[in-house]
């Protein structure tokens, strides 16, 4: 389990999975597959459940064996690596380090203030241990970094147990509110019978700004939640910034617009205009008799150009034909090639299009998310403490002879960045020497 | 004019690329010197067109809803990065090339290795110029987020130093037949190789980390399974092998690589392949 091979044979399964899972459509019904890849592979890849990878054993069996592998190495490496740690850098250690160069000061030179100079300026502030026949400066940096990998992996799973409690004390729902309507339930899926809500929450106003070109600039819900009828707290919410109420976030997820009315248009042929009456998404009879619409979708702002109502037409056998209706552009009807073209010789125009936006809301509890951001935190510092702290230690051993001159023994190692420690090791022996007789 | 400008960046790039290849053909450390020098000269102008765009894209921005007070100022500026679509993007990825191969190689960029990194960029920008749509375009709601400039600078500052390991990766594998003498020792492109991929995970750790909080804050979930998500982890899973088998199993030279060849062709896929092939929660970057 601890083995460096399984690691990686996991991490490339893994891969190899959720490529599959990118290039495969995932979570539609047995009909999109059947109707997509066939009827004997699409019922193959719903069997094998190739269509809910990432929720199926396909990809959950490698992840949990790979928690075990990260488990199992950090069982296996994380008290060695808490004992290294721990293990003081003293004076034995240091002078069991290899030697870098040795220095040597005349009898009327103090060393000791070019020394410090020197570690400071290149190393950091030393450490100093006197012995009656030795002075030692200690320093030490990246002493943490072995547990740098293991916090790592300590915040992989972490982050996997995270996932867990949301999949499974977690719920997600949506929630559609008209301006001015309230709430006690919310659909938890479209199946099953909608899921109550221990409050209320009432839509005060819905607002959306559109930019000219007509891309909606901003949207935002002005919600107020109830608790037996009285109001507790009320709350803007905007994409990008959710509420929490009771346990529950509110997310704005996106909206609509339906009429609150029957939409009134005005039907010519030629000359010969009628007022017609078109109930929301019920065929409607033109006048004559020949054809027939149907009000299908409503906008608030279509292109910027206003509000407009899209509409099926049909005459005769063929295909019905399908086109807006601005409220505010009735010319546009003329206009060939473009989304509001009428083609056939009725003309349609609006006179009354009552409706009202409705907002779209995510409703949704993870208490797994704490864990997850944890996590997060702790892969970072791990990454610091594992790629940015290389462990390095110096020492530098002072001996005072017997007339009164000083012998210096420069002593470090960094076993994980040779190249980096030669490089300060040339810079530091080039200070001393400057502080140094030779 | 910020066209022209960077225009003439992608010049600079494509010289400096030439001077490089010209100072490993004949091994001339004045060459070198030079292209450096424009290499940096070439930045430094890339940076100020990156300035002047964000202030234009704020002045526009501004126009349309002058902001009330500090505070708001402040989150436009934010919110105005020019980081929102595919053509900003492309021009932040070139930027990111030299600026992390001058930055963190110093003057073991050189050579080939410096023609390399020169040309990519020069080849991205040229794209961006001529290829992509470059009008500044209203940010729709969901962009707008402090999270923004943070997730996609991290991002794309992981991918341009994935792709300074794949130029590493690809000198290296280029003379795994016989040494050749012009070219950068594999004794000193193995460590590139490690150092830009270890800066490109600890950047894409924070980019997938960012998106994730952002992703939770604007959508309600920190993951869902979005191809370019999926992409970004299947990156990930291929770097933190190269990083695992280098670092326990100490494999070096050709199989850290090949690794880092497989690796960029991941960024990629993750950069284009989604963007273009692949809808989703991202598709708003094209």
């Amino acid at each position: 389990m601890t083995s460096i091979r399984l690691t990686v044979f996991l991490l490339l399964v893994l891969a190899l999975v959720a490529i599959i899972g990118t290039l495969l459509p995932q979570g539609e019904p047995l009909d999109f597959y059947l109707a997509r890849y066939g009827n004997s592979a699409g019922a193959f890849l719903w069997r094998f459940r190739l269509t809910q990878i990432y929720y199926g054993p396909w990809f959950l069996g490698p992840l949990s064996l790979l928690a075990a592998n990260l488990l199992a190495c950090l069982v296996h490496g994380l008290p060695q690596a808490l004992s290294r740690v721990s293990r003081p850098f003293t004076g034995e250690v240091a002078a069991a380090l290899p030697e870098r160069g040795r220095f040597s000061w005349p009898a009327e030179v103090d060393p000791h203030g070019a020394v410090v100079t020197a570690f400071r300026q290149e190393l950091g502030r030393p450490r100093r241990l006197v012995f009656p026949d030795q002075e030692i400066y200690l320093v030490e940096c990246g002493r943490f970094r072995p547990l740098g990998p293991y916090i790592i992996h300590l915040a992989l799973l972490l982050i996997l147990v995270g996932g867990v409690l949301g999949k499974f004390w977690g719920l997600t729902g949506s929630l559609a509110l008209g301006q001015g309507e309230t709430a006690q339930t919310f659909v938890k899926d479209p199946r099953r019978p909608e899921q109550a809500l221990n409050f209320q929450v009432r839509l005060d106003r819905f607002q959306v700004r559109f930019y000219p070109s007509g891309v909606p600039e901003e949207y935002r819900s002005d919600l107020t939640f109830l608790q037996d009828g009285r109001e507790v707290r009320r709350a803007i919410c905007r994409v990008n910034d959710p509420v929490s109420f009771g346990g529950l976030t509110f997310y704005q997820s996106s909206y609509g617009a339906q009429p609150t009315g029957p939409i009134r248009f005005k039907v010519c042929r030629g000359e010969d205009c009628h007022p017609v009456e078109a109930p929301w998404r019920r065929r409607v009879e033109l006048p004559g008799g020949q054809a027939q619409i149907i009000a299908l979708r409503l906008e608030g702002d279509l292109q910027g150009l206003g509000p407009a109502v899209q509409v099926a037409y049909k005459r005769g056998p063929g295909h019905p034909q399908i086109f807006w209706v601005s409220q505010n552009h009735p010319e546009l009807a003329g206009k060939p090639g473009s989304p509001f073209w009428q083609p056939d010789e009725y003309r349609l125009t609006l006179t009354d299009l009552p409706f009202r936006y409705y907002s779209v809301l995510q409703v949704k509890k993870d208490p797994g998310v704490w864990w997850v951001y944890g996590g997060f935190i702790l892969v970072l510092a791990g990454l610091f403490l594992a790629f940015f702290r290389s462990p390095q230690r110096w020492a530098l051993i002072l001996k005072k002879g017997e007339d009164g001159s000083w012998a210096g023994r420069l002593l470090g190692s960094a076993p994980r960045a040779r190249e980096a420690f030669g490089e300060r090791l040339t810079r530091l022996k080039e200070r001393l020497k400057k502080g140094a007789g030779s | 004019m910020i066209s022209l400008t960077l225009g003439g960046v992608t010049l600079a790039y494509l010289i400096a690329g030439l001077l490089f290849l010209g100072a490993g053909l004949w091994a001339a450390p004045r060459l070198q010197r030079l292209a450096r020098a424009l290499l940096w000269s070439g930045l430094a102008v890339h940076t100020g067109a990156l300035l002047g765009r964000w202030l234009q894209s704020y002045s526009l921005a501004s126009q349309h809803q002058p902001p009330a007070g500090f505070g708001e100022l402040v989150r436009l500026v934010v919110l105005q990065a020019p980081l929102s679509n595919f053509y900003e993007s492309l021009v932040f990825f070139s930027w990111c090339l030299p600026a992390l191969a001058l930055i963190s190689f110093r003057r073991r960029l050189e050579g080939y290795l410096g023609a390399l990194v020169a040309t990519l960029a020069c080849l991205l920008l040229a794209y961006a110029s001529l290829g992509v749509d470059s009008s500044i375009k209203p940010l729709m709601p969901a962009l707008k987020s402090n999270w923004l400039l943070i997730h996609v600078a991290t991002c794309f500052l992981g991918y341009g130093a994935f792709a300074l390991a794949f130029g590493a990766a690809l000198l290296h594998l280029w003379q795994t037949r016989r040494t050749r003498p012009e070219l950068p020792g594999r004794a000193l492109l193995d460590p590139l190789i490690y150092q830009a991929t270890v800066i490109g995970f600890v950047f894409l750790t924070l980019g997938i980390i960012t998106g994730a909080v952002w992703a939770e804050s604007a959508w309600g979930r920190y993951w869902s399974w979005d191809p370019k998500e999926t992409w970004s982890l299947i990156t990930w899973l291929i770097y933190a092998t190269l990083l695992h088998a280098r670092l326990v199993k100490g494999w070096q030279g050709r199989r850290i690589a090949w690794l880092a060849v497989f690796g960029f062709l991941a960024v990629l896929f993750t950069y284009f392949g989604v963007s273009f092939l692949l809808p989703g929660l991202h598709s708003y970057l094209t």
